[in-house]
């Protein structure tokens, strides 16, 4: 079955027909080609694919695509400012937040989910809001204080 | 090598890439944009163990629609192998391990490729299958009945009526009379479950051939060993297959051999289209390499004043259906299996076994992880039996500058002692069990660990630097960014030796027809080696830019320098900027171009083990547990690990390493056991392979750098990544033991296990 | 992923439609279970209905007199974070914040959850101590089955093939009660549970009455066990705390599993309930009279 669907993604309307099969996942990188969002594990255990689903954090691969369906979509490539890092992104940098890298969309948006909801969440917070983001390389007590960091710069 | 402290080098510095996989532009397995004309590949994976087989309706599977090339082993019968040809490209009459690649093909679109291979019937004819390396010595079945046809076995000590693959042996003295006469013996064994590497990125890979070339884009760690290994399963010259390198999301030694590479490049040649593979969880899980297990028999001894005396050791690997990958890890843990202690009187004996197993390949330092498992955690029960504190026991008995320890080495300077000190102070160390809840107790323990940098015979690594109006300074290089911060590296020390702004510098993806294709290149302890070619590169270039202005000038070369991007005479005070000399070319309206090449490689290439032997890489960690005594379960509540860099280049990024190494460390003592039922892998998802998440960080994790230059080390410095690991899982062991009185000899360490040896303790068994 | 119709739905009388037309239908909450049952191929149905939509099956309310009611597509992560739950109802609270991951709760419906009916549903544990009630819909009416009821063993409930869930009811809490939700798992974030329990009592002048025992991964399904519960009623003796201990483990029926043995569940069950029942005794006896 198709469905016509539009929503907003990375603060731009979209519009598009998919299947009922597919994932938000599958739209994001084989339909629209962004790609920042990842395909780590398709069972919903490694949040390598999170994005914001109307402001709060999911995995895409385990969202249907005609779920998005006048939703309002963020993914990595929406989080810089134009030409401007994003906070969390500068601060990933500074701290060493990231290693192979492949995890590292997944935590940002893990991460801008948290600071939605919380503006100077302390260490077990953040803990406790990246347990569904796997690392491999184990870069969590950095990945932990580039989020600190950076909500702390914000105020 | 003087270790001078440079202005970039030893300050903060970031991942130069880090940006783009912060944005989502970097570019993994299954990121690439769809080339035009591009094919799907998938792959038909056996699912037996051992079996004869036969596909069937293949014909139906190469005509089904969408279906533009299928291969099968009948039609491309050949072997793999870097050094030892052990593993058939295509299965071709029997399969050895589920996972074995049977068919692969290419079509239209990823369905239609599932499509086609779900039309080939395969009929097995089940043969008996080998899992456990004590049967399989037994020889009443042979997984290599034909071993010594293949391509490399004759330069392996192996058996294969006995599955016995290779043995390596060390011996010194007499450890039998010293055993004899030794105040104190411990004997036991020790044993570890297979792992998986688990990135996160599964494989992954374009292919297209242009003309008589083979193009891949590959996510590896090792692009020039790859093409070798392709080139010959092939039969192409090197030439006619270029890997360029492409971001990689994870590979810790699993993306370093060629699994689906090879049948990606085979099937590319068949068609004149590019063809992507990309491999779902499963498929990595099931169907690229496992670490194997190891089984260590230890005898220790040590004398009446705590000094060891001798040391029997047997190290056996489960290699599963092939030994190749593998080969290279016998040779460090013979080289690393007494411990970085003294021990006049020592057997060693490597061996690897094949089963019916997935191949084994190394994973970041594990095996030396699981050798120190074994020999750390003897040294804390023979440092109780002969009354000394693990520390000093451990001090006593160390290895230090200057102690010969092979007819071709001796040791250098080492900062062995420092890590003891430093994570033992860390963690605020106190020898005793403490109860600190109503039924929990908690200890403390710490390991050392040394890890040996070894060359491998007939490898090199290449710089090579251009300084131009156009990219003003790019630069080639033969190995991989796998996330350790190689192109931070590089940047930093380019920066640093040509004294110009980070900026200007850009490394280029790794191309291995960026080369001559006539070598190897290391793919690992990069630092190493990259270092000291990239050093003879940027001396190389400078020396031409600044004999190029000497002339212009006409002022002597030694009166020149570059000083932050500019070219400065001291004698004249002239001055002008390296960039607009570069961007103004040559005068004649020809380019200005600089370009220069460095090379390194062992000096005594192909000799005796000991003489490729360049350095080790001394560790050290302290560790404390809580352990509920009516249940077993456990906490880690601190973790320190230090490691002697030699010299820290880039101190964040070395921490940074030191703590992800940790959490893998934790991840890999506690979590991960990859589970087979006959052979069949079941851990095939993160739901039944768990990895560490937040949740299971210690509280406190110390990452410890220590600094005791290298004299023949770039600017004193040594690698870190590999050796970061070693010996948590000793650490872990030797604080439960602390904590319980109870030793677990068998990883992972679980909290049943730990209940299990705390009831056998209560019954009076042995622990 | 086998392909099928995906089809929102906004009213009850559509699900009934529906639902009606047999097999091959199945609903859909967040997805985590089902569409994970469809990519392994264990599930291939026609038509995926999303419930999501349903304006009432979206529905919170909460009255100090007649308690919380929850509409089955309410989110997991409701639970975590919704003001009248975290000072109600704290050990739901505090339950769902150990639950899975922020992803896996904003995705994950109440009504999934409770017709997953796994045996290491941690859901389960606290709303069986409230003793919640499920309202059960289908074409022929609306039934209330209790929580403790509903799950059948072995993944299977109640519920009808024509059937949805479409609120809990948790009954308002009485005041003076404490509760405490206790887990071992291999990973600490909750993967490969071993055993867990969640205890709750309240406080009546000097008694401590109304046990509730809720326990996970010890048998086919999440349980209460009522007579551990009488045997606590009262003010618990050292004694009376072995024989509920006791008449607990005479009640459940734990598997082996991979990563545990079933007589190590049994263990890990036995300390983590001891624990709780100590907790809840000590956190109620400190309240002022
Ligand atoms: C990565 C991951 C980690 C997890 N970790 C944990 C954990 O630590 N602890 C834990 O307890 N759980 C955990 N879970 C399980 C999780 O709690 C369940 O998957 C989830 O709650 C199911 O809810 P859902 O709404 O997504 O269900 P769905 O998948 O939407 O539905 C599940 C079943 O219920 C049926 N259904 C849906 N809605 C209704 C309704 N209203 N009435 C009747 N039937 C209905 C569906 O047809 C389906 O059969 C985890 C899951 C994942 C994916």
């Amino acid at each position: 079955m198709k469905h016509a669907i539009s929503f907003i993604l990375n603060q731009e309307e979209i519009q598009l027909t998919v299947d009922s099969h597919r994932t938000l996942l599958d739209v994001l990188r084989d339909d629209l080609g962004l790609t920042g969002a990842k395909q780590g594990c398709d069972t919903g255990e490694c949040g390598a694919c999170s994005v914001l689903l109307n402001g709060v954090v999911v995995n895409a691969c385990m969202v249907l695509a005609p779920e998005a369906d006048g939703a309002e979509i963020l993914t990595v490539e929406g989080l810089a400012d134009e030409e401007e890092l994003h906070p969390l992104q500068r601060s990933f940098i500074d701290h060493h937040g990231v290693q192979c890298g492949y995890c590292a969309p997944g935590m940002l948006i893990a991460a801008k989910a948290l600071l939605n909801r919380t503006s100077r969440p302390h260490e077990e917070e953040i803990r406790e809001a990246l347990v569904g983001n796997l690392c491999r390389c184990g870069a969590y007590p950095d990945i932990i204080k580039s989020i600190q960091v950076a909500s702390r710069a914000r105020r | 090598m003087i270790s001078r402290k440079p202005h970039i080098i030893g300050k903060p510095f970031p991942l130069i890439e880090a940006q783009r996989k912060l944005t989502g532009r970097s570019c993994y397995a299954g990121d690439e944009k769809p080339r035009s004309g591009q094919l799907y590949a998938r792959i038909l994976f056996s699912e037996r163990p051992h079996a004869r087989f036969q596909l069937h309706h293949v014909e139906a599977a190469r005509s089904a629609p969408g279906v533009a090339a299928l291969l099968t082993g009948q039609d491309l019968a050949t072997r793999l192998g870097a050094q030892v040809e052990d593993r058939e490209l295509l299965a071709t009459a029997e399969v050895l391990y589920v996972g074995q690649p049977l068919a692969v093909v290419a079509a239209e679109t990823p369905e239609a490729a599932e499509a086609a291979l779900a039309r080939i019937q395969v009929t097995y004819e089940d043969l008996p299958a080998v899992f456990d390396i004590e049967e399989a010595l037994q020889g009443r079945v042979q997984v290599h009945p034909h071993w010594a046809t293949y391509r490399g076995t004759d330069a392996l000590q192996g058996d294969p009526r006995r599955n016995l693959a290779h043995t390596l042996r060390f011996r010194r003295g007499e450890p039998e009379d010293a055993m004899a006469r030794a105040h104190v013996v411990v004997e036991h064994a020790y044993t570890t479950a297979p792992l998986h590497h688990a990135p996160l990125e599964t494989h992954g890979a374009v292919a297209h051939r242009r003309g008589d070339q083979i193009v891949m884009w590959v996510h590896t760690q090792a692009p020039f060993l790859q093409r070798a290994v392709i080139a010959r399963a092939l039969k192409l010259p090197l030439n006619q297959v270029r890997l360029i390198g492409q971001c990689v999301g994870g590979s810790f030694g699993g993306k370093v051999h060629v699994s689906i590479e090879g049948l990606l490049a085979a099937i590319a040649r068949e068609v004149d289209r590019p063809v992507r593979l990309h491999l779902t969880r499963e498929e990595e899980f099931s169907a690229t390499f496992i670490t194997p297990a190891m089984r260590a028999r230890i005898r220790m001894a040590a004398d009446a004043q705590g000094r060891l005396v001798a040391l029997q050791a047997v190290y056996d690997w489960n290699v599963g259906a092939s030994v190749d990958l593998f080969l290279h890890q016998l040779e460090s843990v013979l080289l690393a299996g007494t411990g970085p202690y003294v021990i006049p009187n020592v057997s060693i004996e490597v061996n690897a076994i094949y089963t019916h197993l997935p191949p084994a390949a190394p994973m970041r330092g594990l095996s030396l992880a699981h050798v120190h498992w074994a020999v750390e955690q003897h040294m804390d029960e023979l440092a109780e039996r002969v009354g000394m504190s693990p520390v000093d026991f451990r001090l006593w008995n160390l290895v230090k500058g200057g102690d010969k320890l092979f007819p071709h080495f001796v040791m250098h300077a080492t900062g062995l002692e420092s890590c003891a000190w430093e994570t033992t102070k860390a963690i605020d160390w106190h020898p005793e069990a403490i109860p600190t809840g109503p039924n929990a107790m908690t200890g403390q323990g710490m390991a050392l660990g040394w890890s040996p940098i070894l060359i491998m015979p007939g490898c090199k690594n290449r710089v090579t630097i251009q300084c131009d109006g156009e990219d003003l300074c790019t630069v080639i290089v033969d190995g991989m960014d796998v996330g350790q911060g190689y192109y931070a590296f590089i940047t930093q020390l380019i920066a640093f030796e040509l004294n110009i702004p980070v900026e200007w510098i850009s490394v280029l993806p790794t191309d291995t027809d960026a080369y001559e294709p006539e070598w190897q290149a290391v793919y690992q302890n990069l630092l190493w080696s990259t270092g000291r070619a990239l050093l003879r590169a940027t001396q190389e270039l400078k020396r031409q830019v600044l004999s190029y202005v000497s002339e212009m000038w006409e002022e002597p070369v030694t009166n020149l320098d570059i000083v932050e991007g500019d070219i400065i005479s001291y004698a004249t005070r002239r001055r002008m900027s390296f960039r607009e000399l570069l961007e103004r070319g040559s005068g004649q309206g020809a380019p200005l171009v600089f370009r220069a090449t460095g090379e390194y490689a062992a000096s005594t290439d192909g000799g005796a083990l000991d003489q490729r032997l360049q350095a080790f890489a001394a560790t050290g960690y302290a560790a404390e547990v809580t352990v509920n005594m009516k249940t077993g379960h456990f906490v880690i509540t601190q973790l320190a690990g230090a490691v002697d860099v030699g010299h820290a280049l880039n101190p964040e990024g070395v921490r940074a390493q030191l703590k992800g190494g940790l959490v893998q460390g934790i991840s890999t003592t506690v979590l991960e056991k990859m589970e087979f039922e006959d052979g069949r892998p079941i851990s095939t998802d993160f739901m039944h392979y768990p990895i560490a998440t937040t949740a299971d960080l210690p509280r406190k994790l110390y990452p410890v750098v220590v600094e005791v230059p290298q004299s023949t080390g770039p600017y004193g410095a040594r690698d870190v990544s590999n050796h970061v690991i070693i010996g948590a899982a000793a650490a872990i062991g030797n604080a439960i033991y602390r904590a319980t009185g109870v030793r677990i000899r068998d990883l992972p360490i679980t909290a049943q296990k730990v209940y299990d040896a705390l009831q056998r303790a209560e019954k009076g068994q042995a622990p | 992923m086998h392909t099928f119709d995906y089809i929102r739905l906004h009213s009850l009388e559509e699900v009934a439609q529906h639902l009606a037309q047999g097999p091959g239908v199945r609903l859909m909450g967040g997805g985590n279970v089902l569409l994970l049952a469809i990519r392994r191929g264990e599930e291939a149905p026609q038509k995926v209905l999303d419930v999501k939509t349903i304006p009432e099956l979206r529905d919170v309310r909460y009255h100090h007199n007649q308690g919380l009611k929850l509409g089955a597509a309410v989110p997991l992560q409701h639970l975590a974070t919704g003001l009248e739950v975290r000072r109600h109802y704290p050990l739901l609270y505090q339950t769902a914040q150990k639950l899975a991951s922020p992803q896996v709760r904003n995705r994950a419906t109440i009504g999934g959850t409770l017709a997953w009916a796994s045996p290491v549903s941690e859901l389960a544990a606290p709303m069986l101590c409230y003793d919640t009630v499920c309202y059960l819909w289908s074409p022929r009416g609306r039934r209330d089955v209790p929580l403790h009821a509903f799950y059948l063993g072995d993944f299977r409930t109640v519920l009808m093939e024509d059937e949805l869930i479409t609120h809990v009811h948790l009954p308002p809490p009485p005041q003076r009660s404490h509760g405490v939700y206790l887990r071992q798992t291999v990973r600490h974030d909750g993967r490969r549970m071993i055993a867990a329990t969640a205890v709750w009592a309240m406080r009546k002048q000097q008694n401590l009455t109304r046990w509730r025992i809720a326990v996970l991964g010890v048998d086919d399904r999440p349980k209460r066990i009522p007579e551990a519960e009488a045997a606590l009623e009262g003010n618990p003796h050292p004694e009376d705390i072995q024989r509920a201990l006791e008449i607990v483990q005479a009640h459940i029926h734990p598997q082996d599993v991979i990563y545990a043995r079933a007589d190590y569940r049994r263990v890990v069950l036995n300390a983590l309930l001891q624990q709780g029942i100590h907790q809840v005794i000590h956190q109620l006896q400190s309240m002022r009279s």
